[in-house]
């Protein structure tokens, strides 16, 4: 097979120094379909603007057939590779006819009109989709799964051997996401090659030939989608617990995704229950749960009755606990409990009035009692449980704050952790710790 | 809305297509025809032959050879030029912003051109400089537009929207600076008429100028039409597609421009044509500008030959043009409407 697309080492920026794509690599031979997944701003759209020659690359390039994409002209380009755009109401209802010829525009002078030859492969593009009879309807009142087949059939009349696709399904029921995806895929048996945008892990594994994974515009894998579409690196990307189902011979075969487990107060007794479970598991290899929820759920109160549960079980703890502390029903304070010793310290305050919503961060820390927190958790010796309350961007992305919290997990040096972090922060902490538990952290699942 | 699914036939459309042509042309003869002075058809038709051949001409009372040669020729020729050029431009217009609510004025060009006619007015009183600063300033406003919208990066076509209405406001309110300091028994009412718009001043000197103008801009348009489709896609999906938006949409507004600003001109201020006509197109051949651009051209034109041919032949005096193309034109569009299939 020869490759067909390649891009090399792309990057692109919208605004300096915050890069969109950063050193993004692929190609694609005839016939394959490759599907780029990642979260919402993860540069999936800019990458296939880059691909398309909409938009050029700060650095790196894009081949195409071996030579630079930005060597060709528009139309030319546009003979080659087409982009089928994020389904959209144009001003006008045109008819499905008319929106499947706007497809013939590279083939026309600038100021062409259609002939009857292009009639003809409008008429061909529209009967190899099932089209023929809505071709006098208006784009606008036909239903978002024939809107769809309409694009694509701009796409075949546009007599190109790439195209391009930003979220096909995205609005589509099952039932269309499938015909259109069954579609895509008997045209790519006849020879035409797919780059598809999607939301959809168990599409590409059902679809893909390759799979690309971006996050903040990098790579994060590329390759098959048994290599790609694994629970690491789908719960990496996309912040959440997901399990791969796979059949008798280990066969990917759907992703499901996983909520938080809520774990119940005499669960930690019980050797049968996900608690006792976890700290069952704990003796063969370090078990992390991180506790998460929106703030001001519970999440330290949560922690606080694991960690009576805990001590109930003649288990021995030790770490931090950060309980808030209020003035006249306002949170005024952050202070750092040691739970070994019990001792504890004010590690923030809140800063001056007046402009108080305004600063960031809001929370003046403590540095000294920040570095007591830290020798804490570094002579801290064995114990069954230890709590870390709680990590957030200051240890994820300026490397300060609780950094021994941060060594002591990358080292695996716990038996249970349990570790307090917000739910922004998840796609961080799990491709960091690709095993973590996420446990929803709301204090009532625990009375 | 329902809608039907079977294809407009062949028949219909033929037909269509003719009555499209020939309507301009029947308002043409009428134009010829009808006026305060009666002239009988044959005499219309010997008065126009008469330059070619004089002896025909020879049996005709002098004054209805007259009427018809340099009064009612030269303006029903006006009202089909500048009828075509709203009609085409507006649909132009309406494709590369996206948007059926806007005509050749968004981007300032009558505001313009009624300045440059009130200050001509005001300052020179001649004929042919009224007609040059109308044309000039018209240009000018455009100009101010296009090149302010360039000082901002982001979302091009709104920012050059919003200059146009910013451009439009400020020669408005100079134009009323003007008509504050005009003298109110003279020059303020020859203002004030301009601003309505009216083909009765229109000579055989006016046209030419308007005729290069206009012919070769519809021509444009109409080889264009075809493209204004994919433009009225947006920028990205037109690139997608092979076309080099920028510059399609630059030719259109320096053509639609000076189209406008020659109509404007000659006419003084004629507002709405250009914004209606396209829907009523659409209502008739559909939003495809391969149709849809040579239906609004002969609307556009057989438009304003019936208003003129009424306001020249409603009341003894005559009816500002500006003031007629809403009084005919809303109720027409209204009814056009109601009976609409689809959007647009």
């Amino acid at each position: 097979m020869t490759v067909q697309l390649q891009a090399q080492h792309l990057q692109f920026a919208y605004l300096p120094e915050r890069n969109v794509l950063d050193d993004v690599s692929l190609e694609i031979n005839a016939g394959e379909t490759l599907y780029i997944l990642g979260r919402n701003g993860s540069g999936k759209t800019t990458l296939l603007s880059c691909l398309a020659g909409l938009i050029t690359p700060a650095a790196g390039q894009v081949l195409l057939d071996g030579q630079d994409l930005l060597s060709f002209g528009p139309a030319e380009r546009a003979r080659k590779v087409g982009l089928i755009p994020q389904m959209h109401t144009p001003a006008f209802s045109y008819t499905v006819n008319e929106m499947v010829m706007m497809g013939r525009a590279p083939y026309l002078g600038w100021l062409g009109s259609p002939s009857r030859d292009d009639q003809a492969i409008v008429d061909e593009a529209l009967a190899q989709l099932g089209l023929f009879e809505l071709r006098n309807r208006p784009y606008t009142e036909i239903s978002g799964g024939e809107q769809q087949l309409v694009l694509i059939a701009r796409g075949l009349a546009q007599k190109c051997q790439l195209l391009l696709m930003d979220e096909p399904t995205a609005h589509l029921d099952l039932s269309n996401q499938h015909r259109i995806l069954e579609i895509v895929s008997q045209l790519g048996d006849r020879g035409l090659s797919f780059i598809i945008s999607s939301h959809s892990p168990n599409n590409a594994l059902a679809y893909a030939d390759r799979v690309l994974l971006l996050e903040g515009g990098k790579v994060t894998a590329y390759g098959s989608p048994e290599e790609t579409l694994t629970e690491p690196k789908l719960s990496a990307i996309y912040g959440i617990r997901t399990e791969v189902i796979t059949n008798g011979d280990g066969k990917p075969l759907a992703v499901v995704t996983q909520r938080p487990i809520a774990l119940e107060p005499k669960s930690l007794r019980d050797p049968h229950s996900p608690l006792g479970q976890i700290f069952a598991r704990s003796k063969a290899e370090p078990q992390l749960i991180l506790v998460t929820g929106l703030s001001g759920v519970g999440k330290t109160t949560w922690c606080t009755q694991l960690i009576g549960l805990a001590r109930d079980a003649g288990l021995k703890v030790n770490g931090l606990l950060s309980p808030s502390i209020f003035e006249d029903g306002r949170k005024v304070g952050i202070e750092v409990v040691d739970l070994h010793s019990g001792d504890h310290r004010q590690l923030a305050r809140l800063r001056e009035e007046g402009s108080a919503a305004l600063q960031t961060p809001r929370w003046a820390f403590d540095s000294e009692a920040m570095d007591w927190a830290n020798q804490v958790l570094t002579e801290s010796g064995a114990s069954d449980l230890t709590v870390i309350d709680e990590l957030g961007p200051l240890e994820f992305f300026q490397n300060e704050g609780l950094t021994a919290g941060m060594a002591k997990l990358d080292a695996g040096d716990y038996k249970v952790a349990a570790v307090v972090i917000r739910s922004a922060l998840l796609p961080q902490a799990l491709s960091r710790w690709p095993n973590a538990i996420i446990v929803n952290g709301s204090a009532k699942t625990l009375p | 809305m329902p809608s039907t699914n079977a294809a407009p036939s062949r028949l219909k459309t033929t037909i269509t297509g003719i009555a499209l042509a020939a309507l301009p042309a029947i308002l043409f003869a009428l134009a010829l025809l009808l006026g305060r002075y009666p002239i009988g058809p044959l005499d219309v038709g010997r008065s126009l032959l008469s330059p070619i051949f004089p002896k025909l001409g020879a049996d005709i009372p002098e004054i209805a050879r007259r009427l018809v040669l340099r009064v009612r020729l030269p303006r029903a020729l006006a009202a089909l030029l500048i009828g075509a050029s709203y009609g085409g431009t507006g649909a132009a217009f309406q494709a590369i912003f996206k948007n059926p609510l806007v005509d050749s004025n968004i981007l300032g060009v009558t505001s313009g051109a009624g300045f440059g006619a009130a200050l001509a007015l005001l300052l020179l009183r001649n004929e042919w400089q009224v007609q040059l600063f109308a044309f000039a300033f018209g240009l000018l406003a455009v100009g101010l537009a296009f090149f302010g919208s360039r000082l901002y990066k982001s979302s091009p076509l709104l920012v050059l929207t919003l200059m146009g209405i910013l451009v439009g406001s400020l020669f408005g309110s100079l134009t009323s600076l003007l008509k504050y300091v005009a003298d109110p028994l003279d020059t303020l009412p020859a203002i004030t008429f301009w601003l309505l718009g009216s083909l009765s001043s229109i000579t055989w000197s006016s046209l030419p100028v308007l005729a290069f103008v206009t012919l070769l801009g519809v021509f444009f348009l109409w080889l264009i039409r075809w493209r204004l489709n994919i433009l009225s896609l947006g920028d990205a999906e037109a690139r997608a597609l092979g076309v080099n938006p920028a510059r399609s949409k630059l030719c259109i507004i320096i053509v639609a421009t000076l189209m406008t600003a020659a109509a404007v001109s000659v006419s003084g201020v004629i507002g709405w044509v250009g914004l209606v006509i396209p829907h009523a197109g659409r209502l008739l051949v559909g939003p495809d500008h391969k149709r849809l651009m040579p239906a609004s051209i002969l609307m556009g034109a057989s438009f304003l030959l019936l208003i003129d041919n009424i306001a020249r032949t409603l009341l003894p005096g005559e009816i500002p043009l500006g003031v007629l193309t809403g009084l005919v034109g809303v109720p027409v569009l209204a009814l056009l409407l109601r009976r609409g299939r689809r959007g647009w």
